[in-house]
């Protein structure tokens, strides 16, 4: 599904260059659950927001399903994106003035699905990740694990090819952090495909592969299935 | 998705309600006043286009260049004029006329009131301007004598609800009969005229005068479809030597080419119709006018004013834009492309200033009635009448929305998803120099403003305290004392006797107010050749110290010399043009009349130069000569404070010596200051748009105080931690606002000086622009800046450093 090689991403200053991806080469295979892992400054949250054509690499390939998007403008990534990729953020980003439910059928209005389509899938998304009763609350009502499903729910409404999670227990209580990686554990089995960025061992054993990254390199690959 | 977008729109304001307000605030007092001053230019510009022929129609002036005398501007011209113009030029359709005729007494059964808007006009006036009659034939009502077309005012004001047709009012002037034969609703406001009874102008004897030397009628001609009045303008030399001419020579002794060649000129001229409420000069109009440099000065002030609560909305919007990056980012991350999001701005900015409009609706309708009072204006906001503005207002807020709200859209679209989500929000150097740029061009408005409202106000001080040569302060004028007859004598005597009364004069020449006019040509020594424009006041005995006016050389008139009928008082100015100076006494001026009969008048005394016009002309030659028999107004100069007693006394006076007339009175003071009207008002809107604008660019340096507060806040924390104090916290954000201010006080200074240098030129006696005006104006504006910054900035500094370290 997702093929990188040789990717390099460099991050300039005025006289200073940081090489945040060097030659970087990985593959995800479609269905596969990875673990992207690494100390600070790794490069790994570079690879991700690379990997949800949210940032340009500087060289390399970067083939999605197939098709080099490397340098795909913005309005084609914005319409990739909101077609195959859902994202789970470390710290949820919902947006505060909508509520729950306003908030998981935002991807919904922006693929053009009309109303009563969206609340149906909605709905059924809410319901999935147990959250339905909290529908019309505001993310700030919310705790922190609700708010992460709230995130979760947002980032399968689509139903995307890619899920990318970006430490995603990071701010949640060890309880909560086990649920949110028993829903994305779920998702995988159900077909979806995905690629989390994690400091946690115990987050990263969920997952099929371990990637571990050193100075925007791959260092070692640890299968765990 | 709009609902998307206006719902999240909605919520945004509600969460941040004080800045919301702040926001939505500043934008409807920047709309109130661009509405405002929108009304009053519209309807400056409008008028006397209520007259479907408005483009074909021009006014006959006269204009000349006296020797010595300066300038004659007569809005009115002489009897013949129209008839021999309509006859002489075929490009003139038609020709009208309307005799203004002051404030004659009306008499209906047993109601009389002094008619102030009553006019005589030729019969086919209805049918050049466009006053449709209620009642009546427009082509046929005026057309015999004795008959008269009135208002529906006035028709209430005689007859009640009765039916005016056919009705008979006593014109008590000419002893004559006016039979109502036609009636209009009123003329509409924007008109260049107000009467309320035109009367038939065959009624008039002197309007059939062949008199070419004396001007009383003001002239309309109706020209030919896209005719240009400039050619008939350039044919009109050949009239006035053709006509005047032989008249002048009769007179004066001399001919038009020597009257030219002795440094004289007079001329007829053209003004169009629409020109004569904002670009007249003349003097004698029927009624006060606009002034373009008005319409000019107030249309920048709404633009500038719109601009300012523009570039606040920008800057406000820009400061909450760090609460908004989040927001910006994932849906950037959902799939939104760039233009979605401006449109999601832009609507937003839509949905503030469609808000914002209908606050500004409320506010022009609250505000009216009060600028209205100030400005002397009537404007409305009737939608039934002006339906054109709903569409107007829509655009006007599409406008707004868009010139608020680019910007924004703009610069929060393109934030970069990953930074914001971050956490990391940075804006760009680019657009910190953009807000300082607005920022700077706000208190570039806002000081210039300052500075203009600080030299208006100083030139009106000048005007009212300036030594005027006489005294204008406790000086009573009885009106219309004609109506006494033989016991106008018997009125001074008994006012004489009131401890409260000084001094008593008779005379109707005032030195404020519209009261002057009456040229008299003369010439020194019987050097006829040499002809001096000057003005005349007929004036009694006790005229000069009533009015506490100074004799510098001579005597003033007395009644115990026989031939003080024939003697002449001169002004300072008058004694320099015939360059005699002090040596005046002795001399004598001659004038001619119509008919070429000579007078000559030995002067007796020079009176120090008084401003008998307002301070915008200079001082011109006058003459005062001795009349008994003009006597329209009672002078009375009274002393004390018991003003109120003083005039009910007098008023039992009048009463007991007639019922034909209602007593009226102003005060000198009062005429005076009137002469100023325009400029009172002037200064004083402009204080308060000044001060509008001032606080709303404040309102959005609040705002940007706010954002710099923020985006350093990490700093301010370490900085604190290092050992700072909140004074230098406050310094460290003042500084750089402060350093704006001067910037905009740099630009502002020149700028204001070179255009209100050009007000001042319109007054022959101004100020000198000094130094401290615009110093005031930037310590005024450093100090409105710095206390709206340091409530940010103390709070800024007063917040636990561990509290925006841990932030980070």
């Amino acid at each position: 599904m997702i093929k990188i090689t040789e990717l390099e991403k460099i991050y300039r200053t005025e006289d200073i260059e940081t090489s945040a991806l060097n030659k970087l080469s990985i593959e995800v295979k479609e269905g596969e659950f990875v673990a992207v892992m690494g100390p600070s400054g790794c490069g790994k949250s570079t690879l991700l927001n690379i990997l949800g054509l949210l940032d340009d690499p500087d060289g390399g390939s970067f083939m999605f399903n197939g098709i080099e998007v490397a340098h795909f403008n913005e309005r084609k990534r914005a319409d990739l994106r909101k077609r195959n990729i859902g994202f789970v953020f470390q710290s949820f980003n919902l947006i505060d003035e909508l509520t729950v439910f306003e908030n998981v059928e935002l991807p919904l209005i922006y693929l053009g699905v009309d109303s009563a389509e969206r609340k149906k899938r909605v709905e059924v998304v809410l319901d999935k990740m147990q959250i339905m009763h909290r529908r019309n609350h505001f993310p700030q009502q919310l705790s922190g694990g609700q708010q992460q499903r709230v995130a979760v729910a947002r980032a399968v409404v689509n139903n995307p090819k890619l899920i990318l999670a970006d430490e995603p227990t990071g701010n949640l209580d060890s309880s909560n952090g086990n649920e949110v990686m028993q829903l994305l554990t779920e998702l995988n089995e159900q077909g979806t495909t995905i690629v989390m960025v994690t400091h946690s061992e115990h987050d990263a054993r969920y997952s099929h592969r371990i990637i571990r990254m050193l100075d925007g390199q791959t260092v070692t690959e640890n299968l765990l299935v | 998705m709009l609902k998307n977008y206006f719902k999240i729109a909605w919520r945004n304001l509600a969460r941040n309600i004080r800045f919301s307000l702040i926001n939505i605030f500043g934008l409807a007092i920047g709309i109130a006043t661009c509405l405002l001053i929108m009304l009053f230019v519209q309807n400056e510009l409008s008028y006397d286009r209520y007259n479907d022929k408005a483009d074909r129609i021009v006014r006959v002036v006269f204009r000349g260049k006296m020797n010595g005398g300066g300038e004659i501007k007569e809005a009115n011209v002489m009897p013949p004029v129209a008839q021999t113009l309509k006859k002489d030029f075929p490009e003139v359709t038609d020709a009208t006329r309307i005799r203004d005729y002051g404030m004659p007494r009306i008499t209906y059964g047993n109601k009389t009131f002094k008619e102030d808007a009553f006019a005589f006009v030729d019969a086919n006036f209805f049918q050049i301007f466009t006053i449709p009659l209620i009642k009546g034939n427009a082509a046929t009502a005026l057309l015999q004598p004795n008959t008269a077309v009135i208002s529906k005012e006035v028709a209430k004001k005689y007859f009640g609800n009765e039916n005016p047709i056919g009705k008979v009012l006593l014109f008590k002037d000419q002893n004559a009969a006016l039979t109502v034969t036609g009636l209009i609703d009123e003329v509409p406001a924007n008109s260049h005229f107000h009467f309320g009874v035109f009367a038939s102008m065959i009624s008039l004897p002197e309007a059939k005068d062949q008199i070419w030397m004396a001007s009383n009628f003001f002239t309309y001609l109706l020209l030919q479809k896209d005719y240009d009045y400039r050619k008939l303008e350039a044919k009109l030399p050949n009239e006035v030597d053709k006509y005047i001419g032989p008249q002048l020579q009769k007179s004066m002794g001399v001919t038009i080419s020597q009257f030219r060649k002795s440094g004289n000129n007079i001329g007829l001229f053209l003004q169009p119709l629409t020109d004569i409420h904002l670009h007249s000069d003349l003097t004698g109009d029927m009624q006060p006018h606009g002034d373009i440099q008005y319409v000019y000065i107030f249309s920048a002030v709404a633009v500038f004013m719109l601009l300012i609560a523009c570039i606040n909305f920008m800057n406000l919007s820009t400061a909450g834009a760090s609460k908004r990056a989040k927001e910006v980012g994932i849906r950037k991350v959902m799939g939104s492309d760039k233009k979605q999001l401006i449109t999601q701005f832009f609507l937003e900015s839509f949905l503030l200033t469609g808000v914002a409009m209908f606050i500004a609706l409320g506010l022009v309708y609250l505000a009216l009635p009060v600028f209205n009072n100030i400005a002397g204006q009537n404007l409305g906001l009737q939608l039934k009448n002006n339906i054109w503005i709903v569409p107007c207002l829509v655009l006007f807020s599409l406008f707004t929305g868009v010139l608020a709200g680019s910007y924004p859209a703009f610069f929060l679209s393109s934030f970069n998803p990953i930074n914001v989500l971050k956490g990391r929000f940075i804006s760009g150097k680019r657009s910190t120099g953009l807000r300082s740029g607005l920022v700077v061009f706000q208190f570039f408005i806002s000081i210039s403003l300052i500075i203009g409202t600080v030299i208006v106000y100083k030139q009106l001080s000048y005007i009212q305290h300036k030594k005027l040569g006489y005294n204008k302060d406790q000086v009573i004028v009885v009106e219309g004392t004609y109506w006494l007859g033989k016991d106008q004598e018997v009125f001074k005597q008994q006012l004489l006797q009131d401890p409260r009364v000084i001094s008593v004069s008779a005379s109707g020449y005032l030195p404020a107010g519209n009261s002057y006019g009456n040229n008299f040509l003369i010439y020194a020594d019987n050097n006829s050749a040499q002809l001096v424009n000057t003005l005349r006041y007929e004036v009694d005995d006790n005229y000069i110290p009533t009015l506490s006016m100074q004799l510098f050389y001579g005597r003033n008139f007395s009644k115990q010399y026989g031939t003080d009928s024939l003697a002449i008082i001169i002004n300072e100015t008058a004694a320099k043009t015939f360059s005699w100076n002090q040596n005046a006494i002795g001399h004598t001026l001659t004038r001619q009349d119509n008919y070429g009969k000579k007078f000559t008048y030995h002067v007796i005394g020079i009176v120090k130069d008084f401003h008998f016009k307002s301070l915008h002309e200079l001082i011109t030659p006058l003459v005062m000569t001795m009349s008994n028999n003009d006597n329209s107004n009672i002078i009375i100069k009274a002393k004390g404070k018991d003003m109120q007693g003083l005039l009910s006394s007098t008023k039992n006076k009048w009463d007991n010596l007639t019922t034909q007339s209602p007593f009226t009175y102003s005060f000198l003071d009062d005429r005076y200051n009137n002469t100023y009207k325009a400029e009172q008002n002037t200064g004083l809107i402009l204080g308060i748009f000044a001060g509008l604008t001032i606080f709303v660019a404040c309102l959005g340096l609040f705002g940007l105080a706010t954002f710099i507060a923020e985006q350093r806040t990490k700093e301010i924390g370490i900085r604190k931690v290092l050992g700072a104090n909140v004074a230098s916290v406050v310094s460290l954000l003042s500084k750089d606002f402060v350093k704006l201010v001067f910037i905009a006080f740099l630009i502002a200074s020149p700028i204001a000086w070179l255009v209100m240098n050009k007000w001042l030129q319109y007054f022959a006696y101004r100020i000198q622009i000094s130094w401290w005006t615009f110093f005031i104006a930037a310590i005024g504006a450093l100090l409105i800046a710095l206390l709206t910054i340091s409530f940010r900035a103390i709070k800024a500094a007063l917040a636990n450093p561990v509290n925006s370290l841990r932030s980070e």
